[in-house]
This record gives structure tokens, C-alpha cells and sequence, in this order.
């Protein structure tokens, strides 16, 4: 079924541009459509329009509309061509109310409020019965037990949309109006969701063309459509749909895939830390919604959070630390700041976090893959070590397979880096775990796991080290066996050290993530505190820590509030 | 500094969408885009005074809440903010006080004393009804409410 879905989607998106329509049909659609429209707002329509729809069928059937596919097809081709060209005329009629009212005495605020709902509500005149019809010829379409019919009609029309807009952006540039598409799929999203036996058989298929619709017009193809598609991305129906109603994993991996493509399309201007008012009112709106998650569906954005990471710039600090905050809700963290924790004597540790994804098909290319577990599992040849830093530093003139490093600008593979560094943790837990320990400072210690980590430590320059200590640090969350063996590997990378650098880069990635405004996750503090307080670190004796006055002013404000316990 | 790892040249095409997201930002979404058509109050967002209530008093959408405002407010969201969770509290709380919907009239009604007759498809006697063309209530005598028209769902 999904590959006679995206068919009939495709199909859509196809005669979305044929506009070689028989004589008369457009007319005819105007003509049909106002009477549809007049019978959606009769008082006679019915409870959910369900008269007026027997009536408009036959009108439909008279017109010999619903013989073929292909008329009915062209038929909504033109009803949403219809739809954006009324909104568009009531927008821009709106915009010149708008500017001659500026000019007159009365407060030009509350003209503008007046005005704007006057016209949108014609453009919401117009789209909602339209919308309407839809719904019910999915409804209405097919045998009772066969959905393929609905789903087909569905992603034919969704197919269409997406082609008009396409169409729309492609020939106006940047003159495209959300408004008349924003409203058409969310309303149709929210008729479609509605408590009905008939659309409950039918709501995973329905969930699955409107993630496939809001991928293909994500923001960083369609940008001119961004703030509407955050808008439904983030609507609460659309949300309760798929991160609380719809069966587990299918739901929350939907959900995953829309907002990688959020944070896909914002990473070149955060990373650039290029600010500007567009760009900071989504970046503003993509905050609420991961605070929003953080909060109903924190075990959503724990089992997703490798992903985001992923995709999410490494200066991005508080959107990371929202992801990373995140833990099960059943779960009772102890206060970091608890004098003499022994965090090794929590059970929660020995328990491997939940993830969906497989890290180990993510390190590029192939070969580095099978080199890697040969050394994992023999600890030779020593070469490897050497010729690691190579396969994650970018090559700008090679050209040897599709997804190269450097492709986004940068000199390292992050992606390759992150999932290297997770991979080759995972694979430690268990080792230490199959020996029947726990890991701790001694049992990560020696091993084919340590000598890599060790290794990048001290070969990889700056830039390099920084991508590095950032894949570790994004495994410090809440109580679990990763955030402890990450944790034990970060301060025992600070403690075999050889140069200031690195211990320097460890305490900035740490401090970094500290200085932002909450939430802090658990085991970033854990970290922290204990290379702070643990006088085997020598932490204060580093000469990074005095390098300049108001660094050293923030150390002593860290260094109070973390140890506020033991003070006093 | 905030770009730690050095500014990375814009892409053509991250350009191209960039104009595209200002162009956009523009025409920013409505809060009423994503909402059922509210033809008697659409919303209309104007800056108000920081000193004036932003938002509604805590727990406002609880049927307790709705027990506690007049009949007449009620009345008032029954008829003016139709298909709305409001809508439903207010019918809620108006049938827990007593009155009831008669679907002919599309008028709520309240008995004014006991039936004089009550059989088993109607019931006859003085009524308050309230009247939303004259906007007030009334006083009806020798009423007879029949069943069938009798709204009796019960609103979970």
C-alpha cells in the first residue's frame, strides 16, 4: 500500500501542471464549486453538511464529474486553484485597506484588526467548504472494507497541492501566499482526525500522507511556506496524533523525520549565527515546540535524541541542552548537587538507553567501518590510529562516494565523528559489561576502546578535538550507561591529558553548556561538579582557569553554585 | 565566540530560501488560519497595555468555572461562540442549573414551578425561556414543552 499511495501522491503532483482541461471545465468548476460553497453555508446543510453533500453528488454526477478519475482530478485541480486566487484577492485587498487607512485619523491598529479578520474570514469562506467536500468524497469513496480507496482519493489530492504550490513558487518567486495551502491542509488534517469510526480505521494511512505532503514542502525546499508549516507541524492535534494516539514507533518516527527537516534547514544560518528577524521568528517558534516536547514527550526526545544532535549545529547550546534534558518520566534524578553522590551506586546505570537508530551504519565510508571493529576486536594494527583522524577530516577534492565530508562546508564528517564515538562506547559498555563490571575510571581504562578515544584526543587539531569532546558530551543526559561511560571517559581523558589544550577544551565544552540559561541535562553537571570537586583533577591549579579576569570571576560563580553544599 | 567553528559561505540555493522565508515572514500565519471560522468573534490581536490581563484567569475552561458566571453570560457563549469547547461548558453548566434546550426553538428553557401536567410525551405548565432575539428572559404560562424536542444528550 505505500507504494500505491506515494503513486497516486506523485500522480497528484504531476497533474497538478496539466492544465490542458476540456472546454468549459474550468468554468464549470467555478460554477459547481459556488454552489457547493452556497450549500455549506445554507442553514439547511445539515449536521456536518451531510444534506447539502447528497445534494452537490448528484450535481456532481449530472455534470459527469465523477465518471472518471481524471475529471474529478482536474475537478480539484481547479477548486484549489480557485481557493488561492480568492484568498490571494482578499489578501491583497486587505493590504490596500490596510495603507489607505494610514493615512486616516482613527488608530490605525484597530482598522488593521478589523480589516484583517474581515478579509480572512472570506478566504475562510471559500477554502473550508471546499475542504469540506474533500473530506467527504474520502469519506463517502470506496467500500466500507476496503480503505485503499480513501487513501488513494487522499494522496491524489495532497499530490495536487504540493504540485500547485511547487507551481506557485516556482513562477512567483517570492511572491507566494501561505495562507490559502496552510489553511486547505490543516483543515483538511483536522477533518480527517476527527472521532469517527470510519477515519479511526483509516488515521495511520491518513497520518502518513500528511507526513509525506509536510516532508516534501519542508522548509528547505519550500521556504516561503516555513512559518505555516511550523504552524501545522506544531498544531496540538497534529502533535496528539502522532506523539500520543498513534501506536508506537510509527508515529514518533514520522514525527522525527519532520523535525530533523526543522532543523536541517536552520543549521547554515545558526551555525553562521545569522540572526536575522526571519530567521529568529522560527528559531523562536522551534524553541517552544522542543520546550513543549520536553515537556509532554520527554521519552520522545530521549529515544530521538541522536538524531537531532545530528543535525543540530554544535554552537546551538541551549536548543541541544532542551533535546539533551529530556528523561523518562518515571524516572527520579538525584539532585547533582548531593553532597558525597556516588552516581556508580545507582541502578539506573546499567541500563543502555533507548535508541532507534543504527549509529554504526552512519560512520563513512564502509572501510572505516570494517577497520574499526577489526581494531576494536584486536587491538592492531597500530596504523589504524594514524589513519583515523584522516577518514573524518573532510577531503574537498575527492570523489569517491555520494555523501562526502566537507559537503556542508565544514573539515570534518560530523556525522561520522558523532556515530564513531557512540558506536565505539557502545561496544565498550558491553565488553566491560560481559567481563561482569561496571565501568569506572580503571575499567575503561587500556582497552582498543580507550586507545581511540585517547588518540583523537591528542591528534586532531582544535577544530577537530572540539567535534570530538561535543560527540561526547552529548551522551551526558539522564541516568544511564552511556552518560556514566561518557562521563568516566571525559574526566579521564582531562586526567591523562598531555597538554593544557585539551584539558582546556574539555572544561570549555562542559562550561559552555553550563553558562546558558536551564535546563542543564543531569549528567553534564555530574561531570562537571565532580572535575570541579574531586582534587585529583587538579582543576584549579590549570593555568586556563586564571587566563583573564572575567574568566576567572566565572569559574568562582560555577564553581559557587556547584558547590554550594559543600560550602556550606 | 558564537560561531566557533568559523562562518561557512551561504550556499545559493540557502540564499534563494532565505529571501523566500523573509518574503514570507511578511505574511506571517494568523492565529485564525488554523482555527474553525469564528464569524461572530474573530480574533482581532492588538497590542493592549502590559498592566491589563494578558491571558484568562487559570482553570477558566472547567465546567466549575462556568458554574460560577451568570446565566446570562452563558447564554451569551451558547449563542455567540458556537462549536467551541466554551459553547459546551456553557450548555453544561446551564443544564446543571436546571434548564433545558429545546431543539424546535433553539431556546433554553426553565420551569417556573411544577408542571401542571407532565405525561409521558410532553409537559405543561409556566416556563422562563430565554430569549435571544429580544436578548432577555421571558415568562412563558401554559407552555407545553414536547419531549421530542427535549435536547437529552448526555455531555460527558
Amino acid at each position: 500500500t505505500n507504494f500505491t499511495s506515494s503513486m497516486h501522491f506523485q500522480s497528484g503532483v504531476n497533474q497538478a501542471r496539466d492544465f490542458n482541461d476540456p472546454a468549459g471545465l474550468q468554468d464549470k468548476t467555478e460554477v459547481l464549486l459556488r454552489e457547493w460553497i452556497n450549500l455549506y453555508h445554507a442553514p439547511t446543510a445539515g449536521p456536518g453538511s451531510a444534506t447539502a453533500f447528497t445534494h452537490f453528488v448528484k450535481q456532481m454526477n449530472l455534470h459527469g464529474f465523477l465518471k472518471t478519475d481524471e475529471l474529478i482530478t482536474r475537478f480539484f485541480r481547479n477548486c484549489v486553484s480557485f481557493c488561492r486566487d480568492v484568498c490571494i484577492r482578499s489578501l491583497s485587498e486587505q493590504q490596500q485597506a490596510q495603507q489607505s487607512a494610514n493615512g486616516s485619523q482613527i488608530p490605525s491598529t484597530t482598522i488593521a484588526a478589523v480589516n484583517i479578520s474581515q478579509y480572512r474570514n472570506k478566504c475562510f469562506q471559500h477554502v473550508d467548504p471546499f475542504v469540506r467536500l474533500v473530506a467527504l468524497l474520502i469519506k463517502h469513496s470506496g467500500e466500507a472494507n476496503n480503505p485503499s480507496t480513501k487513501i488513494n482519493l487522499l494522496n491524489k489530492v495532497l499530490g495536487l497541492v504540493c504540485g500547485i504550490i511547487f507551481h506557485d513558487i516556482e513562477s512567483s518567486n517570492t511572491e507566494f501566499y501561505q495562507l490559502p495551502y496552510h489553511r486547505i491542509l490543516i483543515m483538511l488534517f483536522l477533518e480527517l482526525n476527527a472521532p469517527e469510526p470510519v477515519l479511526e480505521t483509516i488515521n495511520v494511512s491518513v497520518l502518513m500522507a500528511f507526513t509525506q505532503t509536510l516532508h516534501l514542502l519542508r522548509p528547505s525546499k519550500c521556504a516561503g511556506f516555513a512559518y505555516a508549516w511550523l504552524e501545522i507541524v506544531s498544531h496540538r492535534v497534529f502533535i496528539g496524533r502522532m506523539l500520543a494516539i498513534t501506536p508506537q514507533p510509527k508515529g514518533w518516527a514520522m514525527y522525527s523525520m519532520l523535525l530533523n527537516d526543522l532543523f536541517k534547514f536552520l543549521a547554515p544560518y545558526l551555525r553562521n549565527a545569522q540572526l536575522a528577524k526571519p530567521l529568529t521568528k522560527l528559531y523562536k517558534g522551534t524553541l517552544r515546540v522542543l520546550l513543549v516536547l520536553l515537556h509532554d514527550f520527554p521519552e520522545f526526545l530521549c529515544e530521538y535524541h541522536y538524531d537531532f544532535c545530528d543535525a543540530i549545529p554544535p554552537n546551538c547550546i541551549q536548543m541541544r541542552n532542551l533535546i539533551l534534558s529530556a528523561f523518562p518520566r518515571n524516572m527520579r534524578l538525584p539532585d547533582p548537587f548531593t553532597p558525597n553522590l556516588k552516581v556508580d551506586m545507582l541502578p539506573e546505570i546499567a541500563v543502555s538507553p533507548k535508541m532507534h537508530c543504527d549509529v554504526f551504519s552512519y560512520i563513512t565510508p564502509v572501510e572505516l567501518r570494517s577497520n574499526l571493529d577489526s581494531y576494536l576486536k584486536n587491538r592492531t594494527p597500530v596504523t589504524f590510529l594514524t589513519e583515523l583522524r584522516g577518514y573524518l577530516q573532510a577531503s574537498p577534492n575527492s570523489s569517491l562516494g555520494t555523501n562526502q565530508p566537507g559537503d556542508d562546508g565544514m573539515r570534518y564528517n560530523i556525522q561520522s565523528l558523532n556515530a564513531l564515538v557512540v558506536y565505539v562506547g557502545m561496544q565498550a559498555i558491553t565488553q566491560i559489561q560481559s567481563k561482569g563490571q561496571t565501568p569506572s575510571m580503571s575499567t575503561i581504562a587500556h582497552s582498543a576502546h580507550m586507545d581511540i578515544f585517547q588518540n583523537l584526543a591528542v591528534d586532531m587539531d582544535t577544530e577537530g578535538r572540539y567535534l570530538f569532546l561535543n560527540a561526547i558530551a552529548n551522551q551526558l543526559r539522564f541516568p544511564n550507561s552511556h552518560t556514566h561511560y561518557f562521563s568516566c571517559t571525559l574526566l579521564y581523558l582531562f586526567a591523562e591529558a598531555n597538554t593544557e589544550a585539551i584539558q582546556e577544551q574539555i572544561t570549555r565544552v562542559l562550561l559552555e553548556r553550563l553558562i546558558v540559561n536551564r535546563p542543564h541535562p543531569w549528567g553534564l553537571l555530574i561531570t562537571f561538579i565532580e572535575l570541579i570537586k574531586n582534587s585529583t583533577y587538579k582543576f584549579w591549579s590549570h593555568e586556563f582557569v586564571k587566563c583573564a579576569p572575567e574568566i576567572e570571576k566565572l569559574f568562582e560563580s560555577v564553581a559557587r553554585s556547584c558547590m554550594v553544599n559543600k560550602l556550606g | 565566540g558564537v560561531a566557533p567553528l568559523g562562518l561557512t559561505p551561504l550556499t545559493a540555493d540557502q540564499e534563494l530560501q532565505y529571501k523566500r522565508l523573509q518574503a514570507a515572514s511578511m505574511h506571517m500565519p494568523h492565529p485564525a488560519d488554523s482555527e474553525r471560522l469564528r464569524i461572530h468573534f474573530p480574533r482581532q490581536p492588538v497590542t493592549t497595555p502590559p498592566h491589563f490581563p494578558q491571558v484568562p484567569p487559570p482553570l477558566s475552561d472547567t465546567v466549575d468555572f462556568f458554574q460560577r458566571l451568570s446565566t446570562e453570560t452563558l447564554f451569551f457563549i451558547f449563542y455567540y461562540l458556537e462549536g467551541t469547547k466554551a459553547q459546551y461548558l456553557a450548555a453544561k453548566a446551564l443544564k446543571k442549573q436546571s434548564w433545558r434546550f429545546h431543539t424546535k426553538y433553539m431556546m433554553w428553557f426553565q420551569r417556573h414551578e411544577e408542571p401542571k401536567a407532565i405525561t409521558d410525551e410532553y409537559e405543561q405548565g409556566t416556563y422562563i425561556f430565554f430569549d435571544y432575539d429580544n436578548w432577555g428572559q421571558r415568562k412563558k404560562e401554559n407552555f407545553t414543552f414536547e419531549y421530542r424536542y427535549l435536547e437529552d444528550r448526555d455531555l460527558n
